[in-house]
């Protein structure tokens, strides 16, 4: 009996959160899936939205703008949050330094989208700056635009708001690193270069993936950035999605849920490459190739 | 020579990242006081508290701030009382099905949020949680949960189980073991799920305008109009409202924590 309990409880233990998930995710996206395949007066079966939406190019200009501006800012992001992160962790260990890193995480990502706006719009403060060294003489002459159709804005809000949440990820990894291994690599005269690639990379790699998988999913599902930052044309999928789902009858409701049936489908397949490319990388590691 | 050059390099990086971490915050300060800012002055020309009491003015904004808070707080009890049984199990037992179940716990944040707020409006609307800010704190644990279960799981890693072993084996009953030793050891971890969690509740706008039907006014719905306005020190005021609200709540959580411990 005891060992029944035993062996029961995770599971008990983790009932609640589980459920929470499979009501919210699987009723959600099973709700707006059926949506996207009937008809919206009928009922009846249809993948005629799907059809329309792929030979739509006002979907396929959103699609890239989206994976684009989630691509660049998630790679950007990772790349800065391990850069710095290896180069001053010890630094972090202090409080302050600690602080310092979750302040950004504290500002919520629609205050940061402001924030770009008032630093790099075209009459933010780089442009007062500009003037002032004289190299334009106009608000219009401004070439940092970044309300455009690269979402720069968007990107950079992302960027700002994401390296702390990387090196956050990325801290424990470095601090339960054995440092015996960086020392037999310079004892044996290997680099900088030799240490991360041998050492550190191995560790880092799940997290890696796991970061960068979250930031993913988290940019190209974004709505509060884009909302303040996107330009009416091409708009990021979400924002597709939901004007047309409050476009004033509901004959473009099913195409909304159909848009955001891609993007989960595009996202899940890239999160599903990606843990499994890394699940294979660390067999391998463990049988030792 | 060589040294020289990293120490420079390391300052000038650290310099960079204090500039980049702490300007936003100092020129939302002292836009929100600006009195006249226009392009292309580098600083404001005049001051004053006109920004702050146009805020302060906002028929709604009384009433947002309130249910802001109200949802977040409630935001933050559900997480906990699903996420530290969660991060627990998944922290001390192996079972069967662990990877399974790390990945069905990861999926409301790589599913997009949009997608399952809009399947799930009908139901909402159905089981009379649409419009109400019930549905609209239930929503909010779609992009937190996750978030929660991996911060307390680490946390309860970090700590393992033998304090909690050598205190049963005192004699001490499970709420006095979680009182006396878990929750002071995994406070780090609980403040952590406290401050995100609420920062992410509080920046919900799509979420809470889809279930809260425009009935629940948070500061988030309030807060587009300034954006999309031209009236730069009211919505500066209006960003620093978000970061105070969240401040005060960590402030609150503090306090209580000390509180608590000196009654030990």
């Amino acid at each position: 009996m005891k060992l029944f309990k035993q062996r029961i409880k995770p599971y008990l233990l983790l009932l609640p959160s589980v459920t929470a998930a499979i009501v919210f995710v699987g009723w959600g996206t099973a709700a707006a899936l059926l949506e996207s395949l009937q008809d919206w007066e009928t009922g009846e079966w249809t993948v005629v939205y799907y059809h329309e939406l792929f030979t739509n190019p006002v979907f396929w200009d959103s699609l890239f703008l989206s994976f684009s501006t989630a691509l660049l800012s998630t790679a950007v992001s990772v790349v800065l949050g391990l850069v710095v992160t290896r180069y001053l962790y010890h630094y972090f260990r202090k409080n302050r330094w600690k602080l310092l890193v979750w302040l950004p995480m504290l500002v919520p990502h629609l205050v940061a989208a402001y924030l770009v706006l008032l630093f790099f719009s075209d009459s933010g403060l780089l442009s007062s700056l500009l003037y002032r060294f004289g190299w334009i003489q106009e608000m219009s002459e401004y070439p940092f635009s970044v309300q455009n159709r690269q979402g720069t804005g968007i990107i950079l809000t992302y960027i700002w708001k994401e390296v702390p949440f990387v090196i956050l990820m990325l801290l424990p990894v470095y601090y339960q690193l054995n440092s015996n291994y960086e020392a037999v690599i310079r004892t044996l005269g290997g680099g900088s270069w030799e240490v991360f690639k041998t050492a550190e990379f191995p560790a880092l790699a799940p997290v890696l993936t796991e970061t960068g998988i979250i930031l993913f999913s988290f940019t190209i599902a974004a709505f509060e950035v884009p909302y303040i930052l996107g330009v009416t044309y091409p708009k990021m999928l979400p924002l597709l999605s939901y004007q047309w789902y409050f476009e004033n009858d509901w004959s473009s409701r099913p195409a909304a849920m159909a848009v955001m049936m891609v993007t989960t489908f595009l996202t899940l397949l890239l999160a599903f490459l990606a843990f499994g490319l890394s699940q294979r990388r660390r067999n391998q590691m463990s049988r030792g190739k | 020579m060589k040294s020289f050059i990293r120490r420079t390099m390391k300052i000038t990086v650290l310099t960079l990242i204090v500039v980049g971490l702490l300007a936003p915050f100092l020129i939302l300060g002292m836009s929100s006081f600006a009195h006249e800012w226009r392009w292309p002055q580098l600083l404001p020309a005049s001051f004053s508290l006109r920004a702050w009491t146009v805020v302060f003015q906002d028929s709604q904004l009384w009433e947002a701030l309130f249910v802001t808070a109200v949802i977040g707080m409630l935001v933050i009890v559900l997480n906990f009382l699903l996420g530290l049984p969660a991060g627990r199990a998944l922290a001390y037992e192996e079972f069967k099905g662990k990877s399974l179940i790390e990945t069905l716990l990861l999926l409301p944040i790589l599913v997009p949020s949009l997608a399952i707020g809009m399947g799930l409006l009908f139901t909402a609307i159905r089981l009379g949680m649409a419009d109400h800010w019930i549905g609209v704190v239930l929503i909010h644990l779609v992009p937190t949960l996750p978030y929660t279960i991996r911060i307390l799981r680490a946390g309860y890693e970090n700590i393992g189980w033998k304090y909690e072993e050598a205190a049963r084996n005192l004699g001490a009953s499970p709420f006095t073991v979680f009182k006396t030793v878990t929750f002071p050891l995994l406070f780090p971890s609980i403040r952590a799920v406290a401050a995100l969690s609420f920062v992410i509740s509080i920046s919900q706008y799509v979420l809470t305008a889809l279930i809260g039907g425009g009935q629940v006014i948070t500061l988030a719905m309030i807060y587009y109009p300034y954006v999309s306005g031209a009236d730069r020190p009211v919505t500066a005021a209006f960003s620093l409202l978000f970061i105070v609200l969240t401040i005060a709540l960590l402030l609150m959580f503090e306090s209580l924590f000390l509180r608590s411990r000196k009654k030990v």
